[in-house]
């Protein structure tokens, strides 16, 4: 069964030149209006107990899509239909009223959410455990902070037993322990096959959370997939936009800096021929090198490389600080110094990555010095999931 | 399409009783969240203005006293008029930004935007139907108490619709035009001082007087002081409000469910 199902939606918005010719239309319906296509021909339909993630670069039209699912949007043209009840939590707290307390709040937003009175009273208790809020819960919304905001949402929002819950970026606020426990709950929504809608920047969630995942362009779909493989896809997009040459020069040009200790050449990824290599496979080894030249005498100072999966996104990083066994200075001004690391079985899967390298004082936490490598392309292979690991089967009959 | 509209407005507090008492319940203690003061405030903004124009009138103008309620006191004459006004001016007042102050709500959930004219006019109406009722209490230990009376809530409740039905309008009005805010303003201090409030009806120039039937508030203002103060029945008077209300709450209404569902797009 179909529980959500989009048939050729579009959403235009309408652009006036006065304010007043708005109402004029409505009242007398005459168009007095150019349009803005927002969302043109999304179709799409959720198989009921199925979830779907919704990712795109800003002003893609995520938002507007969510509106319109939730119903506080109308479509220009095309149909929506959705079946049971549908909680929202496109902003969190919408309803709030600052100067109420939590428990108070509770209620109203139970009662726009459709729930029937002599319920909330029994949902009560179980929204204030969830949220962890405790003696909170009696203090006026205001004082709260932005977690706790999104905590007591998130809690009423999914206590009240909805069909459907659509999420607009809700796990971005809030704690490691309270996301954790968002994921439960959405999960544990899942397993009681309610149907999500899940809108968020974290492709990790989407891909954790959601089954199927749309890719919003510019207000059409771009693709339409499992989740994984649009995650995928939209990453590597991202990644190749960010390598725009105008961006990537910026990490590199921190000329700004007081300390001149040394100067790092490059950072490059060899393979073990010592080539040098932009496109690596799953589980090969690699070397990643930098060339550093040290402009002081008598400098110490740890080397360091990490491997980013986006600009200032660590994927992994690899510190000298605490292996004895690398020589670290003191070195000679005009010292030429190579500084290898070999990655064994690299694991990532797919995507794209760039090495840091660079130089950091003797307890390796001011960085003299970094230098960005290209974009390294990871060449795809069969499996899914975002790590590969080196494994032996072991299958033992009886 | 039009009744549909009309069946969606007509019954929607009733309908959406819960949702509707929520959002009632935290208007009204909203207003005093915060506020040492509380609901005392209520009480003294019209007590002060009362004095201010009892002051202005009896004593700097030497208005006539209103000789048609015999020998009414000024500031009783004046309190009869006074507080129902208040409710109406005091609903009318706020309902340029009740929903631009509920933008985050109707962007982002879905409910029956329709009940938020309804929250916006039965506060007002509630806080100054406390202070009317204190009023009546204080009366009838004067005499004044006449089986009449109990029209009085038949009265207010039109006034009722009337107002919510002007609200409606304004509300939604001002969702596209904010201008409207201003001309509400202005408009309803024009009418305040057109409607024989703080002054008696027989100060006017008797050839002016028949244009006061075309004036629901002066017809509403009037049954009060005809039921209260003499114990008459206002025929005139209600063949005008019942069917003047009754439309415009219905008109209100109908202009409100039209315009409804662009709300999203604009807020």
């Amino acid at each position: 069964m179909h529980s959500i199902a989009l048939e050729n939606v579009n959403k235009d918005f309408r652009i006036y030149d006065r304010p007043q010719d708005r109402l004029l239309e409505l009242l007398l319906r005459k168009q007095r209006h150019k349009n803005f296509h927002v969302l043109q021909d999304i179709s799409f339909s959720v198989l009921e107990g199925r979830s779907l993630g919704i990712i795109g670069d800003n002003g893609a039209g995520k938002s507007t899509l969510m509106k319109l699912l939730v119903g506080t949007l109308q479509p220009s043209s095309g149909s929506i239909a959705i079946k049971g009840k549908v909680a929202a939590l496109l902003e969190l707290g919408a309803g709030f009223h600052p100067e109420f307390t939590g428990r108070r709040n509770i209620y109203l937003n139970a009662a726009l959410l459709g729930v029937a009175d002599d319920n909330i009273a029994e949902l009560e208790q179980r929204i204030i455990e969830f949220s962890e809020l405790g003696d909170f819960i009696d203090r006026p919304v205001k004082t709260y902070s932005s977690g706790m905001y999104v905590r007591l949402a998130f809690s009423i929002a999914t206590m009240v037993d909805p069909d459907v819950l659509v999420i607009d970026e809700a796990l971005s606020v809030g704690d490691i322990a309270f996301q954790k426990k968002c994921v439960e709950r959405m999960n544990e929504f899942r397993q009681q096959n309610k149907t999500m809608i899940f809108c968020s920047h974290s492709m990790y969630h989407v891909q954790e959370l959601c089954d199927t995942a749309i890719w919003l362009e510019k207000g059409r779909i771009r693709e339409i997939g499992e989740s994984h493989k649009v995650v995928g896809h939209y990453e590597d997009y991202c990644n190749s936009k960010s390598t725009d040459p105008h961006e990537v020069p910026d990490i590199n040009v921190v000329e700004d800096r007081k300390i001149k200790d040394c100067k790092v050449f490059y950072s490059m990824v060899r393979n073990l021929d010592g080539e040098e290599i932009d496109e690596v496979e799953p589980l090969s080894d690699i070397i990643l090198e930098s060339k550093i030249e040290i402009l002081q005498d008598g400098l110490v100072c740890n080397f360091g490389f990490a491997i980013m999966r986006t600009l200032d996104e660590i994927q992994s990083a690899y510190l000298t600080t605490d292996l004895t066994d690398v020589p670290k200075g003191p070195f000679k001004k005009g010292d030429i110094i190579m500084a290898r690391i070999r990655v064994n079985a690299i694991s990532m899967r797919v995507g794209e990555f760039y090495v840091i390298g660079g130089v950091a004082d003797s307890s390796g936490l001011l960085w003299y010095e970094t230098k960005l490598s290209k974009l390294i392309k990871i060449k795809s292979t069969k499996g899914v999931g975002s790590v590969v690991m080196r494994v032996n089967w072991d299958i033992e009959c009886p | 399409m039009i009744f549909q509209l009309l069946r969606q407005w007509l019954f929607a507090p009733i309908v959406h009783y819960r949702l509707f008492h929520n959002f009632v319940r935290q208007d009204f203690t909203g207003q005093f969240a915060g506020s040492f003061g509380g609901m005392v405030w209520l009480f003294i903004t019209p007590i002060v203005n009362i004095l201010i124009y009892s002051f202005v009138f009896s004593v700097v103008f030497r208005a006539p006293m209103p000789v048609e309620y015999g020998n009414t006191p000024f500031v009783v004459f004046m309190m009869m008029g006074y507080l129902p006004w208040f409710a109406f001016g005091d609903a009318m007042g706020r309902a340029s930004t009740l929903l631009l102050e509920k933008a985050p709500l109707i962007t982002k959930v879905m409910f029956p935007v329709q009940i938020i004219p309804g929250v916006g006019t039965v506060v007002p109406y509630m806080v100054h139907g406390i202070a009317l009722s204190l009023f009546l209490v204080y009366l009838s230990t004067q005499g004044y108490f006449t089986l009449m009376w109990f029209w009085l809530p038949v009265i207010f409740g039109f006034q009722f619709l009337f107002t919510m039905g002007l609200v409606a309008i304004l509300s939604a009005l001002c969702v596209f035009l904010r201008d409207v805010q201003h001309i509400v303003t202005l408009t309803l201090t024009s009418w305040f001082f057109l409607t024989p409030i703080v002054y008696p009806k027989s100060l006017i120039p008797v050839e002016y007087q028949p244009w006061l039937l075309l004036n629901p508030m002066h017809n509403f203002v009037d049954s009060y002081r005809e039921l209260i103060l003499l114990g008459n029945f206002p025929m005139t008077s209600f063949l005008i409000i019942v069917p003047v209300s009754l439309f415009t709450y219905c008109f209100g209404g109908w202009v409100f469910m039209r315009i409804r569902h662009a709300f999203g797009d604009v807020l």
